[in-house]
């Protein structure tokens, strides 16, 4: 043990101010807000269920019917995070793959971070420092989402906003381009770093179809939402082969 | 006759109670969210340019920025009040909420919209944060990292080094999906593709910016090339757009 020593800008051990206690006690609060949440929305609910017309037996067949069909897209997402331990470490990944986040925008977000400090995630200029800067900015990015939220909510509630007047094609068209663009040039922004990133690009991207194809033609929504995990653990495996095969130079 | 209906007063309460709990905990969750980083950041000993942060930030804000607003506007017909304050601190709200929300309400047979759809819908995304806080704390933290802790080194070394890629590839692919839109996708492609493999390289220090670049143009390109065919113009008012687009936080 050497905790004293832990927290070095320069060491590439990220895991070592990833663990931080401090943070893992900030993740644990967002476990437990978001608990609290939950009991007061639970016991509004039951106060209002009479003058909605719901039974007691209606309350609880919808809680358990979002727990159960919940399982599964929240064993896939586990799955995932699991696979990012070792980039961001537990604290971080609870909190912004596992909750508030998601794989896509937070991986994207730290890419696009340690890119501006010409660093890369993962490889060795993967620093305490490059992380901490890529955790704050990802944090501060996906806190704009809880922001608008707390923002626009209120105004949404009280009519003030009619997004129904806005040009429909305003809100599909700049989304979906912006989203296609983003992930085409974080995608493509992992091709020139070395051959073996070209086939844990490929592979995933390969897998997913694969996934996401047989999930189409069989009509099994489970299929699609393992997809992600699966076809993260088909192009590590190829990564992993494609690195002892002594393919390319080292990345 | 008293002139208070019993039963609007109740659903009005409601909506009090979980606008302002809805509000508070997640003023709380966004807060403890961002204190882990800013402990790192100010206090944990590491010299950290706070510069740094605010291009990182920027250079964020140029790519996801347009989503911050739009996915709010985009979920708040489906959602309702209350549980746009669940959705947006849980997350995975295309792939795990909105599915509960809709299984629960057919189990017990209420329309969305209704005021039982909304309840129904509370009551699912609750029973679904219960099991997602349950298999995080589980499975990713305890076993898994225990798994990380037990995994051989060598593997580590690479997982570390080519998690990006692995988790990249798929992302897109699942974002041309979800969008299923050819001319967008083609687009998109083209210019990410000119961006990355031309721009770059030719004047490196755009670098920084070279997603939030892609992102940008992709936008004015895909508006100014969009279908214009009649659809926006049917005299019914066009509704607003609803879940047929997965947005990206899922």
């Amino acid at each position: 043990m050497k905790l004293s020593t832990a927290v070095d800008g320069a060491s590439t051990d990220i895991l070592a101010a990833a663990g931080l206690p401090v943070l893992w006690l900030c993740a644990l609060g967002v476990f437990a807000v978001i608990s609290i949440q939950t009991v007061m929305y639970i016991r509004a609910a039951r106060a209002a269920a009479p003058a909605a017309g719901m039974t007691p037996a209606d309350l609880k067949t919808s809680f358990r019917a979002g727990a159960i069909s919940a399982i599964g897209p929240s064993l896939a997402v586990a799955l995932v995070a699991v696979a990012l331990l070792t980039v961001f470490g537990t604290p971080a990944v609870l909190v912004r793959i596992g909750l508030i986040g998601s794989v896509a925008f937070e991986t994207g977000a730290a890419s696009i971070a340690a890119g501006t400090m010409g660093a890369d995630l993962g490889g060795p200029t993967y620093t305490q420092s490059v992380f901490a800067v890529a955790f704050m900015a990802m944090s501060l990015g996906g806190g704009m989402w809880m922001l608008a939220t707390l923002i626009l909510t209120p105004l949404l509630k009280r009519g003030d906003l009619n997004v129904r007047r806005v040009n429909p094609a305003v809100m599909t068209v700049i989304p979906g381009a912006a989203l296609l663009g983003a992930f085409f040039a974080l995608g493509f922004g992992e091709l020139p770093k070395s051959g073996t990133h070209v086939v844990a690009f490929l592979a995933s991207a390969a897998a997913m179809a694969v996934g996401l194809g047989i999930a189409k033609v069989l009509k099994r929504r489970w299929i699609r939402e393992w997809s992600l995990g699966f076809a993260i653990l088909v192009a590590l495996v190829a990564a992993y082969l494609t690195v002892n095969a002594g393919l390319f130079p080292t990345a | 006759m008293s002139s208070v209906n019993p039963s609007a007063s109740a659903l009005r309460d409601f909506d009090a109670t979980t606008g302002r709990w809805g509000r508070l905990t997640m003023v709380a969750g966004l807060l403890l969210a961002l204190a882990g980083p800013a402990y790192l950041v100010f206090f944990s000993g590491l010299q950290v340019d706070q510069a740094k942060i605010w291009t990182a930030f920027l250079a964020i804000a140029g790519t996801f920025g347009v989503l911050w607003l739009v996915e709010p506007l985009t979920y708040y017909p489906i959602l309702g009040q209350a549980s746009m304050y669940q959705a947006f601190m849980i997350g995975n709200i295309s792939n795990k909420l909105l599915p509960s929300a809709v299984i629960a309400q057919s189990a017990i047979g209420a329309k969305p919209g209704t005021r039982r759809g909304e309840l129904a819908a509370v009551m699912a995304i609750s029973g679904a944060a219960v099991v997602h806080l349950i298999s995080l704390l589980i499975f990713v933290g305890f076993l898994g990292s225990w798994l990380v802790s037990v995994v051989p080194a060598e593997i580590v070394a690479v997982v570390h080094a080519y998690i990006l890629p692995s988790v990249l590839g798929a992302v897109l692919v699942q974002a041309v999906v979800s969008q299923w839109e050819l001319r967008m996708t083609v687009i998109a492609g083209v210019v990410a593709a000119a961006v990355v493999f031309v721009l770059v390289p030719a004047m490196p220090a755009l670098a920084f910016f070279g997603t939030a670049i892609a992102v940008v143009s992709t936008a004015v390109l895909a508006w100014l090339l969009r279908d214009k065919r009649p659809t926006t113009v049917a005299a019914e008012p066009t509704p607003a757009p609803t879940h047929e687009k997965e947005p990206a936080r899922d």
